[in-house]
């Protein structure tokens, strides 16, 4: 039925009609030495997903602001062209005209809430611009996006991917034609954007509403999205359709976005390239190709190399120093009805020199509270907790900061002095330490932050402020450091430059230990993997036999890297980490067939 | 004695606080004083928060500190916030009782200065139970009906959003610090010196807290212009929506009758019994 109202809207005469459309748009933010938008031509058809790609900068941000006015009444600018919004034409509209039809959910969603419960929140908009039905307006987009159940909650007691649909809802009231949404990806784990990108999805193909969404992620354009348009430096380099657009690696890696691994793959596994330049992009899609191209499918290959590779891991048994030890710890925090919430129970870790552990598990499995408890911050309410030799529930967190460093996870809570070059001493000026200053040089240039070191930590871009929170955890030269959700938000650039940064770590530590949803940093870095679930360990192991354990996964809510998904779905056990590391085994098993075929010819002849 | 002092600390610890204060706030408990409407309540306020200190017979005053004093008891009050007005109530009394002793009075002073107290007392206690069990949304509607501006009132509900979240990250700045810094080591007679290092703290961490809000606000302000704030600023349309709801019911007036009736009963027995 849906599948039938979908065709019919696309095929209709509504289809022909471009429900965005720009020409010749230029932008310059007052004061700008550089056009934020030059040339810009875009044509979109209602019904369509759109992704906009492009670095940091491009002017993707922008792109959209000019679509629901906010550029040039709210920004003021020199702005030229012609603006076509849903029927509306831009030049003669305010913003809060096309602000009705165009709804925007920011990259910093959790600012855009203004209102303390759901309900309020979903009412705002609708309420503001004086809808007589305001309530069944807020009802009606609750319920598309599935959010009843939570509708009488505040919201600080809201998960990250509760907020995200809440301002999806507040924007869904105003019943507008085109959604915007700013890098659901950055700020959310995989789970829930994905979760996010399956209500998008809905909106889309149930509602007819058109998405457009900002996005670099190229796993999540090609799953969802119909169209790519791919923005550099103010200017679109090319409008084109998903499979076509996520072919083009190499423009793509110039740009500093990451292909999907299976493209990737494929290319790498081909022996020429295509004419026409088109590859699989999903993991579906390369399932089917190596269908008609594998023999015995589904491989049956148990990989002796990587069972190799993994007895040179360190194993746990071995004699190594024990920095933190768990005995039955547990740890809970009381709640406005003054009843104990249980967040950790039962706790048994030990944590050794030489660890290098992943913690994983969804959101509020007790991740960050475990790190909270190793750095001193929390005490265990039940059990003991040994750190470095100390007892933490008698140790002041300044006592601990002697051994452990705990960096968090939002960079700007650990701001606390007006440069980085301060917050980078404090430590060690804190310990009146004889003449730290070279030592602190020799920090900030390992990081490259010697030129940003007199700049305020705020106002450093994401990836600046994520190695200026790593600088102030090396200076206090811990034994163990602990990270939580360090390559969160980041673009695949300043995700790699972190992956190798962490890697340095090794030699200056003893043990880290990362919170992460990045299940690439978990198969490039870690050599020990914990899987928590529902405050308990659910697993602790090795990252190569992780992504083996389909179960524990879909229970904690953790989805593996593309590649390790494909290898599984091909029979490849265990699951290849790398791109490189897939592509040989497939080639090595393509040779062998090739030969066997070769000698079964030759004994037939 | 060790026992007793640890379950001391760990009721003053900041979590603790941040708990009581998260309660008086969202709390959403239904109490007396939370049926009425909230443009009523702030009228009864404002007579009490005034009227004491028109009256100097202390039969009046206490009698109307006895249904103050029921009111916050109905409004179930967290602890923290009538230990916080019991320590400020003591040391007032106390710094003025030590000035007239210093500049050559004596105990007699203590009758005139309960005066005082009682007075102070019985606008706290109208306070704390008014506002206590008042939602700030209901409030920022009554002073939006009353002819307040919208950014005034609207800024007092965002508060109340934002109050959580502001809270939680004090709290994480404060750790930071704590997490880098040194306390001191040596144990000194009522370890002033660690109070002095966690005071200085306390102050410090608010300049980050200042800063981060601020170049948070940037979204905040882009969001509130697409979902129509600054239009419903314009239009009379959404004033009347947002407060359709505001109905003053007989209760309320029911409420106020009996306050006016208890205050002329209480005149009456002033003029009787004169204390």
């Amino acid at each position: 039925m849906n599948s039938h109202r979908n065709d019919s809207r696309k095929e209709g005469p509504l289809a022909a009609a471009p429900i965005i459309e720009l020409q010749e748009v230029n932008f310059q933010y007052p004061g700008a030495e550089v056009m934020a938008l030059s040339h810009i031509h875009l044509t979109i058809l209602r019904g369509e997903f759109i992704a906009i790609a492009g670095t940091n900068g491009s002017g993707k941000s922008t792109l959209c602001k000019c679509l629901n006015g906010l550029i040039p009444n709210y920004y003021v600018g020199d702005l030229s062209g012609y603006v076509q919004v849903a029927g509306l034409i831009a030049e003669n509209e305010s913003v809060s005209s096309l602000s009705r039809k165009v709804a925007y959910v920011f990259q910093d969603f959790e600012n855009q809430l203004v209102r303390p419960t759901v309900y309020d929140e979903a009412c705002f908009a609708p309420l503001n611009y004086g809808f007589a039905d305001y309530r069944e307006r807020a009802d009606r987009a609750l319920a598309m996006l599935g959010l009843e159940s939570l509708s009488d909650q505040w919201i600080w007691q809201l998960s990250g991917g509760q907020k995200h649909l809440t301002a999806l809802a507040g924007a869904l009231s105003l019943d507008p034609d085109i959604i915007i949404v700013d890098e659901p990806v950055a700020q959310l784990d995989p789970y829930h954007a994905r979760l996010i990108y399956d209500k998008l999805k809905l909106l889309n193909e149930q509602y007819g509403k058109t998405i457009i969404v900002i996005e670099h992620h190229t796993e999540f354009i090609a799953d969802y999205c119909s169209k790519v348009v791919l923005m550099d430096s103010g200017t679109i380099r090319w409008v084109k359709p998903v499979q076509e657009a996520l072919s083009s690696v190499e423009e793509l890696e110039a740009l500093h976005i990451l292909p999907p691994q299976v493209t990737l793959a494929i290319r790498e596994t081909e022996e020429q390239q295509r004419p026409d330049g088109i590859y699989p992009v999903t993991i579906p899609q390369a399932v089917d190709y190596y269908r008609t191209r594998l023999p015995l499918f589904p491989l049956q290959s148990i990989d002796e190399d990587a069972h190799a590779a993994k007895v040179s891991v360190p194993s746990i048994q071995s004699p190594a120093t024990t920095l933190v030890q768990f005995d039955n710890v547990s740890y809970g925090y009381k709640t406005i009805t003054r009843t104990l919430h249980p967040v950790l129970r039962g706790i048994e870790l030990a944590i050794h020199e030489g660890d290098r552990i992943a913690l994983v598990g969804n959101n509020g499995a007790g991740k960050s509270t475990l790190l909270k408890l190793i750095s001193g911050i929390r005490r265990p309410n039940d059990g003991l907790l040994t750190v470095c030799g100390h007892l933490t529930k008698h140790t002041s967190p300044e006592t601990l900061s002697d051994y452990v460093s705990y960096i968090y996870q939002n960079p700007e809570e650990m701001f606390i002095e007006d440069t980085v070059r301060k917050d980078v001493e404090y430590f060690l000026k804190a310990r009146s330490s004889e003449d730290y200053r070279p030592f602190v040089d020799e920090v900030l240039e390992r990081l490259r932050l010697t030129p940003l070191q007199d700049r305020d930590g705020r106002l450093l871009s994401g990836g600046q402020q994520r190695r200026a929170t790593l600088a102030i955890g090396l200076a206090m030269q811990p034994s163990v450091m602990l990270l939580d959700e360090p390559t969160a938000s980041l673009d695949a650039s300043s995700r790699r430059e972190m992956t190798a940064m962490l890697n340095q770590l090794q030699g200056r530590v003893k043990a880290t230990v990362i919170a992460t949803h990045d299940m690439q940093l978990v198969a490039e870095w870690a050599n020990r993997v914990i899987v928590m679930h529902n405050g308990q360990i659910a697993l602790d192991t090795d990252q190569q036999s992780l992504f083996g354990h389909t179960a524990v996964l879909e229970l904690a809510g953790l989805i593996a890297p593309q590649i390790a998904q494909l290898s599984l779905a091909l029979g490849l056990r265990p699951p290849s980490l790398s791109v490189k590391h897939f592509a040989d085994r497939i080639r090595k098993l393509m040779g062998q067939h090739r030969s066997q075929e070769e000698a079964d010819s030759i004994a037939s002849h | 004695m060790q026992a007793i002092k640890q379950s001391m600390l760990d009721k003053l610890s900041v979590e603790q606080i941040k708990i009581e204060l998260m309660r008086t706030a969202f709390g959403r408990q239904s109490v007396l004083l939370s049926r009425f409407d909230p443009r009523i309540l702030i009228v009864w306020y404002s007579f009490f928060a005034v009227a004491p200190w028109f009256f100097h017979n202390k039969t009046i005053l206490l009698g109307m500190l006895v249904p103050m004093a029921v009111l916050t008891l109905s409004s179930k009050v967290s602890p923290l916030v009538l230990i916080i007005m019991g320590i400020g109530l003591v040391s007032e009394i106390m710094y003025i009782l030590f000035g007239s002793l210093l500049f050559g009075g004596s105990l007699e002073a203590v009758w005139p200065l309960a005066t005082l107290t009682v007075k102070i007392l019985i606008i706290s206690l109208a306070s704390i139970a008014v506002f206590s069990s008042m939602d700030p949304e209901k409030l920022s509607d009554a002073l939006l009906s009353m002819g307040m501006p919208a950014q005034f009132s609207f800024g007092v509900s965002y508060g109340y959003r934002m109050l959580p979240i502001l809270i939680e990250e004090y709290h994480n700045l404060i750790h930071s610090f704590r997490l880098r810094g040194r306390s001191p080591r040596d144990k000194d007679f009522l370890r002033w010196r660690s109070l002095v290092y966690m005071g200085k703290i306390a102050v410090c961490a608010f300049y980050p807290l200042i800063l981060n809000t601020a170049k948070r606000t940037r979204t905040t302000v882009e969001a509130l212009e697409v979902r129509g704030f600054t239009y419903a600023l314009i239009s009379p349309d959404a004033k009347r929506l947002k407060l359709a709801y505001l109905r003053v019911k007989p209760l309320d007036f029911v409420f106020l009758g009996c306050s006016a009736l208890y205050m002329i009963a209480l005149l009456a027995l002033g003029r009787i019994f004169v204390l």
